[in-house]
């Protein structure tokens, strides 16, 4: 039977959310088109991670060896070479993590797969799979198809797909005979060092107001910071706003910053790219104010303002000053 | 650069009395020394860039300098000289780097789209010249009354006037790009011949015999660094006072407030209007003018001039100008201080701010006086 | 040091409202200003201030239309000392891998420490090229890299992992390095330096000046392709408080009390 292949991502001790929502688009896909999934475990010590992959693949297959101890690309992308060439599964999922990019392009290069990244969904139509991916900013979404090929490679976009319940049907697991090669000296793994944490932690606060490119003008934080206490909340932002010297690093939200869920998150100026949706879509209640009707940031937001924030943001804390009186 | 700084900017005139310096707006909040910097440029002993000498990215242009200098040594063009070779080695700070690529790349420095240009005009009936179309008479409104929130009500009540008026004005619509004034003063000279010849060449395509700006900053460029380009360019205080003169601008509506005004420097110190902006604010009926002690060409720099809306002062202290205007201008016991100026208007308006004097008194454009008067 | 920076000049789309060209291929490139894609620009900073400290030269290559020169001028004005432009209509519509191939081609006939490129561009968004590159010309790589510490025929990176985490490497020169956004403080080109470039020359490398079969790059050389591009759904979720500012952010402000936070 066919097989769609996931590979499991985890770091530090821990399976990320990615591999489950991986496994859960594998799972819906499957079942419409008829193929089993696998799950790929590789790692050092990890043998346990395989009691929760059970329950959301048919197979699960263990490399525990320590030489996989450190994520590293080049004795990562050998040991997949192996297990893909022996197994051909129709289709090969890697999380579109920075883990996941380092890792598949050099294996769609050396394995000549056909290979699409960032996928944000995935369908068969018959035999042809179909990729959706979004380009331009998130403000173009493109259908991708590929090549008569075995095996197909995607990297596949976190928050991009739901994770489905687990189902009461365990999988089997399998150990897997490969041989491992040791951390070449061309790319050796030293430490993770942790984010500085400042003396603001937006992962704690109820109330998260949040400004992007859009703010335009550092000058402008002032009025930001205003309506953030007015709503006893604090201020974070999106990337750019980090990359211009803003603000500092640990007030980033998004897939390479902090995941924030607060009660509330109104973004300011944010246009909602899926590095920032993906570390506040958690929020119960989203707020967004933006000039472009057409910003994704809209789709993710329960309530939304379309309209210039430099009109809106005193406007709002006029209303809410008068509220309070 | 194989000319000396000497040779350049003329500073062999130069005799030390130090004017320069007393003149110097930002000489008593920062370290800018003017008279130090044409000394060592003189001697050439000092750093040749803005790179090696941050603090002339503090200098507003407003002139003050090379107008009181009694040797007609320029040491404001020395100090725009300094930033352009540090600009010519791509040594700018972000904020001017990101107004200068935007410039180039929307036409405008805000770093907002050129098909947004207009939208302060959405829901207003203006005139915008198809393209070859003839304008003779064109309303230049400029990128700050374009894209900046609050300078936009500038361009809305000229509009509203001129519409009183009967004015036959047009506007570019988006094809309307930065003047290049700030631009020649932020040291870019090569973008700034770039802008030159664009608007040039689009002038002339709409047959343009008449710019009325919104900005002093635009009517300066087009009028004395344009070379010849043969085109009337008037402030738009210029010419509400002839619409008045000529009876076409009539205001009924009394605005009962105390006013003073703020002589922008590219108005009046750069280009000696001082007369028009009052005669215009003196025939809206109910307003009482009182005038600032340091007006005309006494008159206090704003410190928005010389592409400092997009510079982050260098190793500034004290009190900021705008805020010795403002609380100047509430001890005169002013409601409105008035200005005529898209930058004076936003470094006012943030000083009233700044300086805790909310509510007690209002920065309101002059343009926007005489809208509320019509 | 001698640095190989692969760079592209992409639409600006930010600001820009997007609109699909009617073939539903490609969009409506007229109005969008054209740029060096942003973590391009980071990397080329990266690379100047490399050869900079420990001498040397960066060479930039593109794969792109005859606009694609404007990027390669300003990167010589910024302090480039050569640039090449893979040219022809062999390249074109090529797929993450197929372009890859192609730089590979231009790249390993040039001396280099160090090749770097941008982590991903704002059009296309594969995050792939470099990688892929790295890959064809049989080097290390490490994408994502906001650190980088300079060692003896050796480089230590810090690659920027999700939630922030910084992964540390050692990685052996040449290798192949992504670079991400905020590494640096990218430069100004004024546009007198720029003038002063467009003399210079660019080497123009078609597919067999590079010794490639054109089946091997471009669209035909790709194993992906693009079947047609469509509007994301937009605006689902969000309920659209409508209004001048002052009614929109009442509204909200009623809605904001209702739930509790005013």
């Amino acid at each position: 039977m066919d097989e769609i292949l996931v590979l499991a991502e985890h770091r530090e001790g821990e399976l990320r959310d990615i591999t489950f929502e991986m496994l859960s688009k594998a799972r819906s896909l499957g079942k419409d088109a008829g193929k089993s999934v696998t799950a790929l475990l590789l790692g050092a010590g990890v043998g346990d991670y395989a009691e929760a992959l059970k329950s959301h693949a048919d197979e699960v297959l263990v490399l525990d060896h320590g030489n996989l101890k450190a994520f590293n690309a080049a004795v990562y992308q050998q040991v997949l070479s192996e297990v893909l060439k022996s197994r051909e599964p129709s289709l090969v999922m890697i999380g579109h993590t920075a883990f996941g990019v380092d890792l598949a392009p050099g294996l769609a290069v050396t394995l000549e797969l056909p290979f699409a990244s960032d996928c944000i969904d995935l369908a068969y139509e018959g035999d042809d799979l179909k990729a959706t991916r979004q380009i331009y900013e998130g403000k173009v979404n493109a259908t991708v198809s590929f090549a008569d090929a075995p095996t197909v490679l995607v990297t596949f976009r976190p928050s991009a797909c739901p994770v489905e319940d687990a189902e009461a049907s365990a999988g089997k697991v399998t150990e897997l005979d490969v041989a491992v090669p040791e951390e070449p000296a061309m790319r050796q793994f030293l430490e993770y060092v942790e984010a500085a944490v400042g003396e603001v932690d937006i992962t704690k606060a109820d109330v998260v107001v949040s400004i992007g490119r859009g703010l335009r003008e550092e000058e402008n934080l002032p009025m930001i910071e205003e309506l953030a206490e007015a709503l006893g909340g604090v201020v974070a932002c999106s990337r750019p706003c980090v990359d211009a010297g803003w603000l500092p690093k640990d007030r980033q939200v998004g897939s390479s910053g902090k995941t924030v869920k607060p009660k509330l998150y109104l973004a300011i100026g944010i246009s909602g790219q899926f590095q920032h949706l993906s570390g506040m879509k958690a929020a119960d209640t989203i707020v967004a104010v933006n000039k472009d009707p057409k910003a994704p940031i809209f789709s993710e937001a329960d309530y939304g303002i379309v309209g210039d924030l430099m009109k809106v943001v005193p406007a709002l804390k006029e209303k809410i000053a008068e509220l309070r009186a | 650069m194989a000319v000396s700084l000497k040779e350049t900017y003329e500073l062999l005139g130069c005799i030390q009395c130090g004017r320069c310096t007393a003149g110097c707006p930002v000489g008593f909040r920062t370290y800018l020394n003017v008279r130090k910097v044409v000394y060592e440029g003189l001697t050439e002993t000092g750093p040749r860039d803005a790179k090696g000498r941050p603090e002339a990215w503090n200098c507003t242009t407003c002139s003050n300098c090379t107008d009181r200098c009694p040797k007609g040594v320029k040491p404001m063009e020395l100090l725009i000289g300094l930033r352009s070779a540090a600009i010519e080695k791509g040594k700018a700070m972000p904020t001017v780097r990101d107004a200068l690529e935007s410039t180039f790349k929307h036409g405008n420095p805000w770093g907002r789209g050129r098909d947004k240009r207009m939208e302060w005009a959405e829901d207003l009936d203006v005139p915008v010249a198809d393209e070859g179309e003839e304008a003779p008479l064109l309303y230049f409104y400029g990128c700050t009354p374009a894209y900046e929130t609050r300078a936009q009500d500038v361009a809305k009540s000229l509009v509203r006037v001129f519409a009183a008026a009967g004015v036959p004005y047009k506007t570019l619509g988006t094809a309307e790009s930065d003047c290049g004034n700030e631009i020649w003063r932020l040291g870019e000279q090569g973008l700034f011949e770039l802008l030159v010849e664009g608007n040039t060449e689009l002038f002339r395509s709409h047959g343009v015999e008449t710019i009325v700006t919104s900005s002093p900053h635009c009517m300066n460029t087009f009028k004395n660094e344009y070379g010849d380009l043969g085109i009337e360019a008037l402030h738009y205080s210029q010419f509400l006072k002839e619409l008045l003169d000529e009876g076409k601008l009539e205001l009924p509506t009394p605005v009962e407030k105390t006013v003073t005004y703020h002589d922008p420097c590219f108005l009046g110190k750069h280009n000696e209007i001082y007369d028009e902006p009052r005669d215009v604010l003196n025939a809206v009926p109910g307003v009482t003018f009182v005038e600032f002690d340091r007006s005309r060409e006494r008159a206090l720099c704003c410190e928005g001039g010389g592409g400092r809306m997009w510079v982050e002062a260098v190793e500034e202290r004290g009190e900021r100008i705008a805020e010795i205007r403002v609380n100047d201008a509430v001890a005169l016991g002013a409601d409105y201080l008035v200005t005529a100026c898209p930058f004076c208007l936003l470094t006012l308006e943030d000083a009233v701010k700044t300086s805790g004097n909310e509510g007690k008194i209002e920065v309101v454009d002059l343009s926007e006086l005489v809208a509320m008067a019509l | 040091m001698n640095i190989v920076v692969c760079l592209k000049q992409v639409p600006e789309t930010a600001e820009a409202e997007v609109k699909l060209a009617s073939d539903k291929k490609g969009i409506e490139m007229e109005g969008l200003p054209l740029q060096i894609n942003e973590a391009d620009n980071y990397a080329l900073e990266q690379a100047l201030l490399l050869t900079e400290e420990h001498d040397g030269d960066v060479t930039v290559v593109t794969l792109g239309p005859d606009s694609s020169d404007e990027v390669l001028r300003m990167s010589m004005a910024k302090g480039a000392a050569e640039a090449v432009r893979l040219a022809g209509p062999a390249f074109d519509r090529g797929d993450p891998v197929a372009i890859a191939r192609a730089l590979a081609a231009a790249v390993k006939d040039l001396e280099y420490d160090l090749v770097l490129t941008g982590c991903m561009s704002s059009d296309d968004g594969n995050t792939a090229v470099g990688m892929a590159l790295a890959e064809c010309l049989d080097l290390p790589h490490a994408t994502y890299v906001t650190q980088m510490e300079m060692g003896d025929g050796e480089v230590t990176v810090g690659r920027e992992l999700e939630g922030g985490l910084i992964e540390k490497l050692k990685m052996k020169m040449p290798c192949v390095l992504g670079i991400q956004t905020g590494i640096n403080e990218p430069r100004y080109a004024s546009i007198m330096g720029i003038a002063k470039a467009s003399k210079r020359e660019i080497a123009m490398k078609s597919a067999s000046d590079l010794g490639l079969d054109e089946g091997s790059v471009g669209e035909e050389g790709s194993r992906t392709k693009l079947e047609e591009l469509a509007y994301p759904p937009v605006g689902e979720g969000a309920e659209i408080l409508e209004g001048t500012p002052a009614e929109s952010s009442g509204k909200l402000a009623e809605v904001l009390r209702e739930k509790g936070f005013v």
